[in-house]
């Protein structure tokens, strides 16, 4: 089952990801549109910052077994089956923030949602953008996503590449060669500017 | 992006050539367009900002993220700073295309230009007086010299207004005045913009609005009459002329040639080098009938105007053109040249040829034009041109050429009139043209190739507005036919009664995009004889297709003159609702026009014949409920 992969190297931090999920996420699942509603929709994927401010794109793993089904109290939290997406139901939350205690990434946020009973706020996380699945689209996040951070693949095929990096940059001959090398100059001005601000 | 060509344009020689260039490989501005989806919505909304390096900083319009810069701008500040920027650069590229036509009515007086020289006396002697000049007993060469010098000072800023601003009605420089918006230099107010948008100076989201439209004014008023007025000294006022148009004007049997970009100054020197008979004689010796030049985007629209020139295609068709495989060679000055263009013709024949100091691209050959070279350089590289035809391989040309008619200049419309605008402003009394809308700007690919503009003005023309227009859309207006005598038969029975008496078509083609100040030109001589100011007449401006930082200066200029202007896309504004709502409201209350924005050209439509009915309404004349 393909799913949505996180290569956190290769995020430029431009937060494409997180304007494209709450626009699905939204009535209108357009812009500018849908940033003119009440509630407005909130993304459920968050770049973060890294230690040298490069962006770090996090959303729910659809862990299993998941922690946060078994925090939750009223029973909101569920695995779809057929998905294996780890789901809340808007209408059984209480809000009591013990998913967000148990969350190992931290990827649950607490707002209103379009989806939720009028004026509430509950526990809102990545659903996978199931709705879309089923239109023949991709998530949102990883179609927005413009320099592979986010991929919607097999998790074998994506976990193959990885150890073929691994496995060629350790051969005899190899040398170390940027992605980007733009983006590597960044990177790398970033860390020099921020060891300078940490110390 | 197989089976995609409906899609992308609505005109059968794109459609055609976009299966030939997928076939050839080609990548065209549809695929890249494609592949930069979705596009950055920060950017879309105007919320990112690349001013300083604090940032670059982006509002998360979620509100979740940042909601100010790390200056400290708010949304408004930074969609207004953005979009103060973007006119900066559209009123720098007209003005500075302006400033080259002037250097080269100086170098003629300085004898200094070769091939160049003073085509309508009578204009040079006109603009003259204007610029205040003693002419009496002088020669043209020597008024050329002192016009030159004039006009460049309009480029600094030595006064309080710019010398051509005199041209519009009395209460709307009145009301400029009172908004504190007449302009003063050209290289001024662009240069003021990019002083006031840096960080720490002006953060009031409505001073940077307003100054954005005066800066719009000192192209309008400025850069872009100047270009216009000296480019019809230098090689003559348009007057009405047959053409043809699309990339079937491209010959099979002919050496082609195909300028484009923008400025005159060298595409004329290219049109009297095809002209002289030692080229055609070479032609024949290589095999080809005779040299065949034509025209893409702006610089095709000057010749058009001027010689009637053949017309291949406007910006989204400057690919296609060369993947027909037929043209020797392409020679490009500045502005809308896409970088692309080398690369595509890197797979046939086709020589580049870039032309102008200021503009390199990839995959072109560089030589460059001056005026004292121009007359020389252009024989050389038209005889490399005819040279290179026998290395041509398959050809493709797969339509006929469409007839038009283009030269509409102010001159010749009020000459058309028998010398003045009244059967014009009878004819709108009486309601048998209900308006006049300018229809302008370019392609995107983020609009059907050509719908905005040919659907646009198809529905102005059959409920008897006139249409004028110039640019991308001009072109694409003449390729949809409604150019002729005949096309009279689009048109409602109003327009087509006051057309037909005069031999006109309904939509009048006035030039290049520098040449929209022809249609200021008209506006206030409109407004003029009925005493008074533009913003009451019954006009519109539409850019259905836009794209360029050009086109938001001419569309703020339009506005910031009293017409009422729809656009096609969006501009980066939405990040703050108190920009849009000044832009397509506030306004109104500072200068008695407002922008509106409609990317579908029926309903544009729909919000143009409204405004047009109302304003007639309010000049007392008969009114329809739309």
């Amino acid at each position: 089952m393909k799913k949505v992969v996180v290569h956190p190297e290769r995020c430029v931090g431009c937060m494409q990801c997180m304007i494209a999920c709450a626009t699905v996420h939204s009535q209108a699942k357009e812009l500018p549109a849908a940033a003119l509603e009440k509630p407005l929709p909130k993304p459920r994927i968050h770049v973060g910052v890294g230690m040298y401010n490069e962006g770090f794109p996090n959303r729910c793993r659809h862990c299993d077994p998941a922690p946060c089904i078994a925090a939750c109290l009223p029973g909101a939290i569920f695995r779809d089956l057929e998905t294996e997406s780890v789901l809340i139901d808007p209408y059984k939350c209480i809000n009591c923030a013990s998913c967000a205690m148990a969350c190992p990434f931290g990827v649950i946020r607490y707002n209103e949602d379009l989806l939720a009973p009028s004026g509430q706020t509950v526990a809102v996380k990545c659903d996978n953008c199931l709705p879309r699945l089923k239109q023949g689209l991709i998530p949102a996040c990883a179609e927005a996503c413009k320099s592979g951070a986010l991929t919607f693949e097999e998790s074998a095929k994506a976990l193959k590449r990885k150890t073929d990096e691994v496995a060629r940059s350790i051969s005899a001959k190899a040398e170390s060669s940027d992605l980007f090398p733009g983006f590597a100059l960044l990177n790398a001005v970033k860390s020099v500017q921020a060891g300078i601000r940490n110390a | 992006m197989s089976n995609a060509y409906n899609k992308n344009t609505i005109t059968e020689d794109g459609q055609l050539l976009l299966k030939k260039a997928e076939k050839d490989q080609i990548e065209t501005v549809w695929d890249r367009f494609e592949n930069q989806l979705p596009q950055c919505g920060y950017c879309e909304m105007g919320l990112s900002c690349r001013v300083c390096m604090m940032g670059p900083c982006r509002i998360d319009p979620f509100e979740e993220g940042p909601q100010r810069g790390v200056c400290g701008a708010d949304a408004d500040i930074i969609v207004a700073r953005n979009l103060g920027r973007m006119i900066a650069a559209g009123a720098a590229a007209h003005s500075d295309h302006g400033r080259d036509l002037v250097e080269v009515l100086a170098k003629i007086a300085q004898g200094l230009a070769p091939g160049y020289g003073i085509k309508d006396i009578k204009k040079l002697k006109r603009l003259a007086a204007e610029y205040g000049l003693e002419i009496d007993g002088k020669e043209a060469l020597e008024i050329a010299g002192e016009l030159a010098d004039a006009m460049q000072e309009d480029f600094g800023c030595r006064k309080k207004e710019l010398t051509l601003v005199r041209r519009a009605p009395s209460k709307r420089r009145e009301l400029w005045e009172r908004a504190g918006i007449t302009p003063r230099g050209i290289d001024r107010e662009t240069s003021e913009m990019m002083h006031r948008t840096h960080m720490g100076v002006d953060n009031g989201w409505q001073s940077l609005l307003l100054h954005g439209l005066r800066n719009a004014l000192s192209d309008g008023w400025g850069g872009s009459m100047i270009a216009t007025e000296v480019s019809d000294i230098l090689f003559g006022t348009p007057k009405p002329t047959h053409n043809t148009v699309n990339v079937g004007v491209l010959k099979e049997d002919q050496v082609n040639i195909v300028v484009h970009g923008h400025n005159p100054v060298v595409s004329e020197m290219i049109l009297q080098a095809c002209q002289s008979s030692e080229m055609i004689g070479l032609a024949k010796d290589k095999g080809a009938n005779g040299i065949n030049l034509t025209g893409l985007c702006c610089t095709g629209n000057e010749l058009l105007m001027r010689h009637g020139i053949p017309m291949a295609g406007n910006h989204l068709m400057t690919e296609l053109v060369i993947s027909t495989g037929a043209v020797e060679m392409m020679l490009v000055d500045y502005q809308c040249i896409m970088p692309s263009l080398g690369a595509v013709a890197a797979c046939y024949h086709t020589r580049m040829i870039s032309t102008s100091d200021k503009a390199r691209f990839p995959g072109m050959e560089h030589r460059e034009f001056h005026p004292d070279n121009a007359a020389e350089m252009a024989l050389d590289l038209v005889k490399e041109a005819i040279e290179n035809f026998e290395q041509r391989g398959e050809v493709y040309i797969p339509v006929e050429p469409v007839a038009s008619i283009g030269g509409f200049s102010v001159e010749t419309i009020i000459d058309a009139m028998g010398g003045t605008p009244q059967p014009l402003i009878e004819a709108i009394k009486a309601g048998k043209i209900r308006g006049a809308a300018g229809i302008v700007g370019c392609n995107n690919p983020k609009i059907k190739h050509d719908y905005g503009h040919v659907t646009l003005t198809k529905r102005l023309i059959e409920n008897d507005i006139l249409v004028v227009d110039t640019g991308c859309a001009a072109i694409a207006n003449a390729k949809a036919g409604f150019k002729t005598a005949e096309s009279v038969k689009f048109a409602g029975d109003g327009l087509k009664e006051v057309c037909g008496s005069l031999g006109i078509p309904p939509v009048l083609h006035m030039g290049s995009c520098v040449d929209n100040v022809r249609i200021l030109v008209l506006a206030a001589a409109l407004a003029d004889a009925l005493n008074t100011d533009i913003s009451d007449l019954p006009l519109a401006g539409a850019a259905p297709e836009w794209y360029s930082e050009k086109a938001v200066s001419i569309g703020a200029y339009f506005v910031a003159s009293g017409v009422y202007t729809v656009l096609g896309p969006m501009p980066p504004i939405t990040g703050s609702m108190n920009v849009v709502k000044l832009l397509t409201k506030g306004l109104n209350d500072v200068i008695g026009a407002s922008f509106a924005v409609e990317p579908d050209p029926e309903k544009a439509s729909v919000l143009i014949r409204r405004h047009i009915e109302e304003k007639r309404e309010k000049l007392g004349l008969s009114f329809l409920e739309v």
